[in-house]
C-alpha cells in the first residue's frame, strides 16, 4: 500500500501556514463535540494519521443527505472532500461515471482492504433479489455487502440507511430496511435524520478519520455527542411547555407569540438530535424555531409513528383516538355492568322465591 | 328466642389479606387514580391563558411532576406488596392454570356471569378473578417500564437508563412508547370498572363481606369455599 499524506502534510502540500492548520484543528475539535483540553490530541493525529480513505455508497433514498453534506460549513464539505479526506468513490460528487468509475470502486476495495472507511446512505432493498434498487447493473444490496466486508468500519447517514426511511415505510413494497442488517460484524456507526446535520455528518466521518475509530455510541449506535439528549429536554420553548402555554393552530397567537408546539404534534419529547443545539446552516435556525413542529425525522420508523405529524395520538376515522375511545369503551362498560346488575338480582330474586317455594313444599 | 325475619347463619372467617397487600392495595388506588388524570392531562395539556412563562404556576411542570411523584409512591408500595407476598399464603392467590380444577372452576364461576347459571360454587377468590388481577399486574408492569424508560432518557447515559432505555429500543421508538403507555391507561380504567363492579356485587350479591376483606384482611364465608386449601385457615364460627 503506497503511503497516504496526513491532513498536516495535505496542508502542506498545498501552501498553507501552520496558523490555518491550527484553526483547523481547533475548529475540528470543537465540530466533533469534544472538549477543547483534546485540541492537542487531534492536533497530533492530524499530523501523522494518513488521510482516511472513503468510499461513499448511495443506495435507495433520495440523496436528500448528500445535499445536506455538501452544505457544511465547519469545515467547508469542499475543504473536507479535497483535503481531510480520500473520497475515492462517490456516485453525486464524483466527475467520473460509466465503467471506469465503476473499475475505480473495485481498485479501491482491492487496494485498501480492510482500510477504508464506507459511508452509506439510503436503505437496503431486497425484495425480488433487489432489482428495485440497482446501480452499475448490480443490486444496491450486494454492491453494499460486498464492499462492506472490506471496510474498517461504516457510517450509516440519514434515515434511510439507519432503519429504512421513507421507501421503507408502510406498506414497504420495496422491502427496504436499514443497512445494519446486512454489515455482519462490522462497527457501525448511525447518523439518522432526514437529512442529518451537515455539520454531524462532517463531525462524524472526521472523527473517525482523526482517531482511527468510531466515537461513543448509544445503544442505538448513535454518537453520542450529537445524539445525547432529546430535543424537548433541550429545547428554547421549554419554558412554554413547562407553563402550559401552547400553541394550537398554525396561525393563532400563540404560535405567533412562539410557544410550546406539543398540541402540534411536535415530536420534541421523543427525539434524539443536535437540532436545537447546532442548529442548521451556520446555526441559522431549525424546525421549531422557524415555527414548525418537530416531525422526529431522526427516529426510526418515524413515518409509520401511528399519528399524524400534527398530532400527538393516532386517529381511527370517525372514532377519534384513544382518549374518545377509552372514554366511550369506559362508558359503555359501566352501562354494561349496570345492566348486568340489574338482571343479577332479577335472577337471585328468582332463585329465592324458587328456595322458598321449595322450602315451603318440604314443610307441608 | 328467634324472630320471624331473624336468620342465624354459621360463618367461617378466612384471614386472607396481609396488612402489607391491604396498604399496597389502597396506595395502589390513590395513586392510579392520580396518574391517570395527571397522565390524561400530560397527553392533553390545558391551555393557561398568560402572557408569559415566569407569570404563570408552571401548570405543566406541576402535572408532571405530581404524575412523577404518584409513580414512584406506586411503586415504593409495592415493595410492601412484595413482603407479603413473601410472608402470607393468602397474598399469594394467583390463577393456578396448571392445576385441573382450575378450568372447571372457571367454567363454573363463567355460566354464573353470562346469567345462566344461577349460582357459582363458594371460592376464597374465584378463578376469573384471579385471572382479572393477574392480568392487571401486567398492565401495571407495562407502565411501569414505559413510563420509567420515557421519565430516565433525560439522561441517556444514566443508570435509570441503562435499565429501562431498552424499552425504547424494543417497542421501536421512543414514540410508540408513549403510545403504549397511553393505550394501557385506558385499558387499566376498563379493568377498574369491571373490578369496582365484581367486588361490590360480590358483597351485596353473594354476602361474601368482599369489599370489607380489604380493609380486615379477611373473608367471612357461609359455606366452605372450594379452594380453602390455598390459605392458612384460620376458622372462627
Ligand atoms: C408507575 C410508573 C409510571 C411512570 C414512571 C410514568 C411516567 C410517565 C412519563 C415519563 C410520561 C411522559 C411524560 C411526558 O411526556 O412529558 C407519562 C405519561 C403518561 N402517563 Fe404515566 N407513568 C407511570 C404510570 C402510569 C399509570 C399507572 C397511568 C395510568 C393509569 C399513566 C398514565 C399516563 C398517561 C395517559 C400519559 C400520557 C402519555 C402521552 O400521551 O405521552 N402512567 N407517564
Ligand atoms: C374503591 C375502589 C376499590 C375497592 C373497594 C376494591 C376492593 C378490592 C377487593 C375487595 C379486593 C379483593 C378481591 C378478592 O380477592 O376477592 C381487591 C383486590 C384487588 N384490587 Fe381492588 N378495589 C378498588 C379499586 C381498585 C383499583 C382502582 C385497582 C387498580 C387499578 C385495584 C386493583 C386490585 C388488585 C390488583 C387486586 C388484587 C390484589 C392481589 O391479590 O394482589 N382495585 N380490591
Ligand atoms: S434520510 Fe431523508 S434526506 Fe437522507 S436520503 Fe433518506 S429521505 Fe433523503
Ligand atoms: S416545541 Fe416541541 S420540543 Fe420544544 S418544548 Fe414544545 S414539545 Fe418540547
Amino acid at each position: 500500500m503506497e503511503k497516504r499524506e496526513s491532513l498536516w502534510e495535505a496542508y502542506l502540500r498545498r501552501g498553507l501556514s501552520r496558523r490555518s492548520f491550527i484553526k483547523g484543528c481547533v475548529a475540528l475539535t470543537s465540530l466533533m463535540g469534544l472538549s477543547t483540553d483534546m485540541v492537542s490530541k487531534v492536533v497530533e493525529a492530524a499530523e501523522k494519521k494518513p488521510l482516511p480513505v472513503v468510499i461513499w455508497l448511495h443506495g435507495h433514498e433520495c440523496t436528500g443527505c448528500d445535499e445536506a453534506f455538501i452544505r457544511s460549513a465547519s469545515p467547508l464539505a469542499s475543504d473536507l472532500v479535497l483535503s481531510s479526506i480520500a473520497l475515492e468513490y462517490d456516485h453525486l460528487l464524483s466527475a467520473a461515471c460509466g465503467e471506469p468509475f465503476e473499475r475505480h470502486l473495485e481498485e479501491t476495495i482491492k487496494k485498501y482492504w480492510g482500510n477504508y472507511i464506507l459511508a452509506v446512505e439510503g436503505a437496503v432493498s431486497t425484495t425480488d433479489n433487489g432489482v428495485y434498487c440497482m446501480s452499475g447493473g448490480k443490486p444496491f444490496v450486494d454492491t453494499f455487502q460486498r464492499v462492506a466486508k472490506g471496510a474498517m468500519a461504516i457510517i450509516a447517514y440519514g434515515t434511510c440507511a439507519v432503519s429504512g426511511g421513507i421507501q421503507g415505510a408502510k406498506p414497504n413494497p420495496t422491502g427496504s430496511s436499514g443497512v445494519g442488517h446486512y454489515t455482519g460484524t462490522k462497527p457501525i456507526v448511525n447518523v439518522p435524520g432526514c437529512p442529518p446535520i451537515p455539520e454531524v455528518m462532517t463531525g462524524v466521518v472526521m472523527h473517525v478519520a482523526l482517531f482511527g475509530k468510531l466515537p461513543p455510541l448509544d445503544s442505538e449506535n448513535r454518537p453520542k455527542q450529537f445524539f445525547g439528549n432529546r430535543i424537548h429536554d433541550t429545547c428554547y420553548r421549554r419554558p412554554f411547555f413547562d407553563a402550559g402555554m401552547f400553541a394550537d393552530r398554525y396561525d393563532d397567537a400563540g404560535a405567533k407569540a412562539g410557544w410550546c408546539l406539543y398540541r402540534l404534534g411536535c415530536r420534541g419529547p421523543e427525539t434524539y438530535a443536535s437540532c436545537g443545539n447546532l442548529r442548521w446552516y451556520q446555526g441559522m435556525s431549525y424546525p421549531i424555531q422557524s415555527g414548525a413542529a418537530c416531525i422526529g425525522c431522526a427516529n426510526s420508523n418515524f413515518w409509520d409513528s401511528g399519528a399524524s405529524f400534527s398530532e400527538r395520538l393516532p386517529k381511527y376515522g370517525p372514532l377519534g383516538d384513544v382518549d374518545t375511545i377509552g372514554a366511550g369503551l369506559a362508558i359503555a362498560s359501566t352501562a354494561g355492568v349496570a345492566l348486568h346488575g340489574a338482571m343479577s338480582v332479577i335472577q337471585k330474586q328468582k332463585r329465592a322465591a324458587e328456595e322458598a317455594e321449595a322450602e315451603g313444599g318440604a314443610h307441608k | 328466642m328467634q324472630h320471624d325475619n331473624m336468620k342465624i347463619q354459621k360463618r367461617r372467617e378466612y384471614y386472607l389479606f396481609s396488612p402489607w397487600l391491604r396498604i399496597f392495595h389502597w396506595v395502589m388506588v390513590d395513586s392510579i387514580i392520580v396518574l391517570f388524570v395527571t397522565g390524561i392531562l400530560i397527553g392533553k395539556p390545558l391551555e393557561i391563558m398568560a402572557l408569559e412563562p415566569t407569570q404563570t404556576s408552571m401548570l405543566m411542570n406541576w402535572v408532571r411532576n405530581i404524575h412523577f411523584l404518584a409513580a414512584y409512591a406506586f411503586c415504593a408500595s409495592f415493595i410492601l406488596r412484595i413482603y407479603g407476598f413473601i410472608t402470607n399464603k393468602g397474598d399469594r392467590l394467583f390463577p393456578r392454570f396448571w392445576e385441573g380444577r382450575f378450568y372447571a372452576d372457571t367454567i363454573d364461576v363463567a355460566l354464573h356471569y353470562m346469567l345462566l347459571k344461577r349460582f357459582h360454587r363458594s371460592y376464597l377468590r374465584n378463578p376469573l378473578a384471579r385471572m382479572s388481577y393477574a392480568g392487571l399486574y401486567v398492565l401495571v408492569a407495562i407502565e411501569v417500564l414505559t413510563g420509567f424508560a420515557m421519565y430516565y432518557m433525560t439522561n441517556p447515559d444514566g443508570i435509570g437508563a441503562s435499565l429501562f432505555g431498552w424499552v425504547n429500543v424494543w417497542l421501536g421508538g421512543e414514540m410508540m412508547t408513549h403510545l403504549v403507555h397511553h393505550y394501557t391507561a385506558w385499558a387499566i380504567v376498563l379493568f377498574t370498572s369491571g373490578h369496582l363492579y365484581m367486588v361490590t356485587r360480590a358483597e351485596f350479591m353473594e354476602g361474601e363481606s368482599e369489599v370489607s376483606s380489604m380493609f380486615s384482611g379477611s373473608k367471612l364465608l357461609e359455606h366452605v369455599p372450594v379452594d380453602a386449601s390455598d390459605v392458612d385457615v384460620t376458622e372462627k364460627v
